[in-house]
């Protein structure tokens, strides 16, 4: 295998000394903004990614990736602590995970959550290093039409399997897209949608975008649903994890039917928040001990929390090798990526392979760090939460506007993350999908290339994207996608209709 | 108080307003086919039509629903919440926008933790003054990104 040779050789990238300070730092952050409210993994790694400009890509990607993971793990810490997800992926946490805190078992409730996330990180990154060259030597292939049917497969998938509204999920893909073509247009070089104003001829930044959708509206969430914490002391004795570790194996179906549904839930941009409840659903469906859901059970810890980090990991892999992400976070990446002149996709494999393979190794070493450091660091964080809101509120807003103005230091961004904050606040709360918006704005640009580049070729005929077995087969599972709602609609009527209307 | 029906109708209007806007001005630079391939109006233009239907899919939806007109969205007391909190982030971005960013963190921390906080003025005092020296540190210094400064920082000879 030839990725197991690549895999070595990222080692040697990433285990440096200054990587690991980096890791280390990274999942501090990341546990940080995972455990305050209103900041999570998009919005953290957002904030973060002015201050690497100047890094090196390698570096940089390192600490971005360890602020992912520590978020990831601090979102688990304060749903099962607190009983309030630090994230949204982890709310499916607190159905279990809370009670069983609460009836004095709160190590082992942590410990249940960070060792199944941990596996859960695992299998991730071992289905990245075995797939990974893989699918971006398939994607060699790819010319404009591909590309344009698996951005269309991408967004086809949100509506599909996003469980909310299909009009308010294509309502947030077009935004995303028509804020993405706002300013100059890298083909024809006129301004658009700039409506005279100046301020709009460099374009929106995503990085603002994410600031205010995820950050500013967020914390109005919290705000208004009134801040109570009730938190539960937690400190974590070696013991106890180990004794928690011995009890794994009993949960082995759970841990590989969640790690099944949280790659692909990963890959295909469900998200680890979808993926997080499938797995609860399934598990909860399927247990033994189905009685016991909802009142402590650890099933109900292990299952959320394997998709939720599996489906985290394995998000990076159609980035990676696509240059198409499957969560928010990852979205941010790509975009970060870009800024750093890297050029995500499947050329990224050849053109930089020690920036791939070191980027990949650091995901195994970057994920022990965090579970490694999240059970020692428990106590602290939970600390941090008893601060009153009426500090730490304000606090975070202004972090998220110094975040916002750091990204290209203009003063407009701060009415922008304003603007941003409040339609982040209406979309939450009438339950519009957010990271179909953010992922739009991110590969806007490049999928109206693919758009303009395969109507060029076909000179304006749209039969270009039904022109070969491979875009046409991607093409075809978009659509089926993209109308699986109705789809399910029909079916469920004529299946109510075979039963007589007596029903 | 706000219910949920009237909510859903505000937003999917002003989403209808944005996509029927984005229409307009896409049409500005042509949405039809020139000899070098679609004209720069076309995505947009498309993108645009796509927010409007579906926002008039939602408002659709939202009358058929009748569920949605009792629902409460925001009730008078999470009303004055949240103006409680957005209002003074708002008068953030206007202070910071004339006398910078600095300034404008220490005084809205003092602020909002003396006021709706109810510490003492010593301890508000503190944070006030410790954030923004903390952020000098961390982005002047050590990561050398420049924040937005006002006259108070260049009188003091920033």
């Amino acid at each position: 295998m030839e990725g197991f040779s690549a895999l070595l050789h990222g080692f040697g990238v990433a285990l440096s000394g200054y990587h690991l300070a980096l890791m280390v730092i990274g999942v501090l952050l990341g546990i940080l903004v995972g455990v305050l409210p209103g900041l999570g993994a998009p919005n953290g790694v957002s904030l973060l990614l002015p201050l690497t400009f100047t890094m090196d890509p390698v570096a940089a990607i390192i600490l971005l990736t360890s602020i992912y993971w520590g978020a990831l793990f601090g979102g688990s810490t304060t749903s099962i602590l607190f009983n309030i997800p630090g994230e949204p992926s982890s709310v499916a946490t607190t159905f279990d995970g809370y009670p069983l805190a609460k009836q004095g078992q709160a190590t082992q409730a942590l410990s249940y959550a960070f060792l199944s996330a941990g596996f859960g990180a695992l299998v991730g990154v071992v289905l990245i290093t075995a797939l990974s060259g893989w699918v971006a030597r398939f994607a060699l292939k790819f010319s404009s039409p591909e590309y344009f049917a698996v951005y269309f497969l991408a967004f086809a998938s949100f509506v599909g399997l996003g469980g909310a509204s299909p009009f308010k999920t294509v309502t947030s893909i077009g935004i995303g897209f028509a804020l993405a073509a706002v300013g100059m247009d890298s083909v024809s070089g006129s301004l658009r949608l700039t409506f005279g104003l100046d301020q709009f001829i460099a374009g929106m930044s995503f990085l603002v975008a994410v600031i205010g959708l995820f950050g500013l509206g967020e914390l109005v969430m919290t705000i208004e649903t009134g801040m109570k914490l009730e938190g539960i002391r937690a400190r974590i004795s070696p013991r106890a994890v180990f004794e928690t570790l011995l009890q794994m194996p009993r949960y082995w179906v759970a841990l590989v039917r969640s790690a099944a549904v949280g790659c692909w839930m990963g890959i295909t941009p469900g998200g680890p928040t979808a993926a997080s409840f499938m797995s609860y659903g399934l598990a909860k469906r399927f247990s033994r001990r189905r009685s016991n859901f909802g009142r402590g059970e650890p099933e109900g810890v292990v299952s959320p929390e394997t998709a939720d980090h599996a489906a985290g990991t394995s998000a990076m892999l159609p980035m990676l090798a696509l240059g198409v992400p499957g969560s928010a976070t990852a979205a941010v990446m790509l975009g970060g990526l870009m800024i750093w002149g890297l050029n995500p996709g499947p050329m990224l494999f050849i053109e930089r392979p020690d920036f791939v393979w070191g980027l990949v190794a650091s995901m195994y070493l970057g994920n022990v760090v965090a579970v490694l450091l999240v059970l020692t660091t428990v106590p602290f964080f939970a600390a941090i939460l008893r601060v009153p809101f009426a500090i730490i509120g304000p606090i975070i807003v202004v972090v998220c506007f110094v975040g916002a103005y750091t990204v290209a230091s203009r003063e407009f961004d701060l009415w922008l993350v304003l603007a941003f904050g409040a339609v982040g606040y209406a979309f939450k709360k009438l339950d519009y999908p957010i990271a179909p918006l953010v992922l739009a704005m991110v590969i806007g640009d490049k999928a109206e290339d693919a758009f303009r580049q395969s109507l060029i070729m076909s000179k304006g005929s749209a039969a270009i994207f039904w022109s070969n077995p491979l875009v046409a087969s991607l093409m075809a599972l978009a659509l089926l996608l993209l109308f699986w709602p109705l789809l399910g609609g029909i079916a469920r009527a004529m299946s109510r209709r075979a039963r007589g209307p007596a029903a | 108080m706000v219910t949920r029906f009237q909510a859903e109708l505000a937003t999917a209007s002003i989403t209808a307003a944005f996509g029927l806007a984005v229409m307009v001005g896409a049409t500005e630079f042509g949405i039809g086919w020139v000899k070098s391939g679609p004209e720069p109006g076309t995505f947009p233009f498309y993108m645009g039509l796509l927010v409007t239907v579906a926002s008039i899919g939602t408002v659709v939806q939202a009358l058929l629903s009748p569920a949605l007109r009792g629902e409460a969205f925001l009730d008078a007391g999470q009303c004055r919440t949240v103006a409680a909190f957005v209002l003074p982030m708002i008068a953030f971005v206007v202070v910071a926008k004339l006398l910078g960013l600095y300034v404008a963190t220490a005084l809205y921390l003092f602020g909002s933790m003396l006021f709706q906080g109810g510490y003492r003025v010593w301890s508000s005092a503190a944070v006030a003054i410790a954030a923004p020296v903390v952020l000098y540190l961390v982005l002047e210094r050590a990561f050398k990104v420049y924040l937005l400064k006002g006259p108070i920082e260049s009188a003091l000879g920033f």
